[in-house]
């Protein structure tokens, strides 16, 4: 076996949160120090107390720090390091930032500036696709953007047709239009969107799928550049356009569906001349599949996949990322077991999900056999408004789908956070439904079955009964015991902006 | 804490923290909160405690308006001051009935959560 000496002796992590935590395990076990390249509102989280060295970027805002090319390449070179990992979101697909680390003489830990550039843009992505023969959906990605020429194109495709911005991403400058009464405005709508979100108001369209699956292929190039796939992970639970819950593998494809989407994965990522980890996502209605994209860095659900392969992509990364990996083709990568990921928000679920800030309390992630958990903050640490809600993730592993659905059911049941609200109970509504129970959900699941705010259930008498055991033993006795005190029970949000 | 609280003759497991007047309990597979401030308020009328005089950030935000001056009398809901946090404004208001003793903010301040921004001093039980 190869031995495994890093090259890099200190790697900068241009990220936060869990992920920042996730990074800096990896480097610990390859025995490569680290340099946190943080904001000033995340002086109190987990990342902060683990990196071997911290450095302050700039203030909370993103665009003043995570997002700022400049300060992070300063922060790195000025930390040691000889490589950046941008962890996913911010800068992590972000061409520029690619090069611009490659310029400062430091090894960007991901795909080439180029890989980025062509397949991580959309329209130039499908593309390539599209020269590949590999299945799109039917759509328009030209250049010709005048509004009569568009919905034309629309009227081609046939509604209903979606509508998104080609520089964009997250769902804005994204527009549904389902009759050509509404062509018009909603593609001039679209075009403000994106011109005023991504400085370009070039907009394609595409058939809206109704009934689709969200499927994606883990794909891996090393260091030699041969391109394979772990295997996939279906997606569909996504509350507008985002993620909640992601497993592996999907319970939807046959052995020939699997076989096909991880070649067509493979293909495009070998044209795009694709290094490290990155995902090909897909759409899959009627047993037809669709390229949707490809992203290129590391997944937030990456986990599921390692789960089911027992592999350690952030570890290969880095590995591939000094020139060093490569994959050996003795080793038979088969998936084994079932694999759920949930994505901790804070949040409220009895409010529709409005954000839940401030100083987080006790936090107990129950350990046990086949759960693993990825997370930022720990009791004392601050969520603050500035950055996404994601706080943690919940990850199962167990012999089969509906057992990991169970043990992942209980795993949230008996998980404590204090301080913030989480979408834990919305999770667990989620993984109980019967189209989920029966994995036939699609894309449109959560807006079908969801669309509403929870319903927060009362307390019971026995709850109640254990708040006021609780409150006196907290208090030390100190309490009264003659008579029962009668707690107003009042719905979290209000109890929280109280005095507002 | 973790806890065991006797309910009928048999322990009931919990976990439970009380954070700035609000109880945090998580016991049989479920979290939830109680405000303990209504709860005192309900003990009030025992003779016991009372509702909070100082007027703290509920988030982090920048204070864009203080309506009264110390010394003002203020009434229970009264609105004394606004905030602004993630584009949006915030009325701050009493929870007591009394005179505003001090105001530890400016207008255009950046205040971080939890911060003391208005003292009041109750009037006198009646």
């Amino acid at each position: 076996m190869k031995n495994v000496t890093a090259k890099f002796t200190r790697i900068a992590i241009a990220n936060r949160g869990e992920v920042a935590v996730r990074i800096i395990k990896a480097c610990e076990e390859l025995g490569i120090e680290t340099v946190l390249l943080h904001s000033e509102a995340d002086i109190n989280s987990r990342a902060y107390r683990m990196a071997t060295k911290t450095i302050c970027i700039g203030p909370a805002a993103t665009a003043e720090s995570y997002l700022n090319i400049q300060a992070n390449i300063n922060g790195a070179l000025a930390g040691g390091a000889q490589a950046v990992h941008p962890g996913f979101g911010f800068l992590s697909e972000n061409a520029d930032f690619a090069e611009a680390v490659t310029k400062a003489g430091l090894i960007f830990i991901g795909p080439s500036a180029d890989s980025i550039r062509s397949l991580g843009d959309k329209v130039h992505c499908k593309e390539l696709a599209k020269k590949a023969g590999l299945p799109l959906v039917p759509g328009y990605q030209g250049e010709h953007q005048d509004v009569p020429h568009l919905i034309e194109q629309a009227e081609k495709i046939g509604y209903p047709v979606i509508v998104k911005a080609a520089a964009g991403g997250g769902g804005r400058g994204m527009k549904l239009i389902t009759n050509s009464a509404d062509a018009r405005e909603l593609i001039e709508s679209a075009q403000r969107e994106a011109q005023s979100a991504f400085g370009s108001p070039k907009v394609f369209l595409e058939k809206y799928l109704d009934r689709a699956k969200h499927i994606e292929f883990q794909i891996f190039g090393d260091s030699s550049g041969q391109v394979i796939h772990f295997f996939d992970r279906e997606c569909s639970v996504q509350r507008r356009h985002q993620k909640i819950i992601e497993e592996a593998t999907s319970p939807s494809l046959t052995d020939d569906l699997r076989r096909r989407m991880g070649e067509a994965a493979c293909a495009i990522a070998t044209i795009g001349k694709y290094k490290g980890a990155g995902t090909v996502e897909f759409l899959l209605q009627d047993g037809e599949f669709y390229l949707l994209e490809v992203n290129t860095r590391l997944q937030v659900e990456h986990p599921v996949t390692e789960e089911v392969l027992g592999v350690d992509l952030v570890k290969m990364q880095i590995l591939t990322a000094q020139g060093d990996f490569l994959h050996d083709p003795k080793q038979v990568r088969v998936p084994r077991g079932h694999s759920i990921e949930c994505r901790i928000y804070a949040e409220n679920p009895y409010m529709g999900g409005v954000p839940s800030t401030g100083l987080l309390g006790h936090v107990h992630w129950p350990e046990g056999p086949g759960r693993r958990y990825e997370y930022g903050f720990d009791e004392g640490d601050t969520i603050t408004p500035f950055y996404d809600p994601m706080i943690a993730k919940v990850i199962v592993w167990d012999e089969n789908r509906p057992r990991a659905i169970q043990k992942m059911i209980r795993v949230l049941k008996d998980s404590v956070v204090f301080g913030v609200h989480t979408n834990i109970p919305y999770l667990i509504e989620i993984l109980s439904h019967k189209e989920f129970v029966m994995g036939t959900m699609t894309t449109r699941f959560i807006e079908t079955y969801f669309a509403d705010a929870l319903k927060e259930p009362e307390l019971t008498d026995l709850e109640k009964k254990i708040a006021d055991g609780a409150l006196l033993q907290l208090r030390g006795g100190q309490m009264s015991s003659t008579g029962s005190a009668e707690f107003m029970t009042v719905s979290p949000w209000t109890s929280y902006w109280r005095g507002i | 804490m973790e806890l065991k609280v006797k309910i009928d003759g048999v322990d009931q497991k919990a976990e439970a923290q009380l954070m700035k007047g609000t109880l945090w309990v998580h016991a049989n597979g479920r979290t939830f909160t109680i405000d303990t401030a209504s709860g005192r308020k309900s003990r009030k009328k025992a003779g016991g405690g009372g509702s909070s005089d100082t007027i703290s950030a509920p988030m982090p935000g920048k204070v864009t308006k203080i309506l009264l001056t110390p010394g003002s009398a203020v009434k229970v809901g009264q609105p004394v001051l606004v905030m602004e946090a993630m584009k949006m404004e915030y009325t701050l208001k009493s929870e007591i009935e009394g005179t505003i003793d001090s105001i530890s903010c400016a207008v255009g301040d950046q205040v971080v959560l939890g911060k003391a921004l208005v003292k009041s001093k109750p009037s006198a039980e009646k």
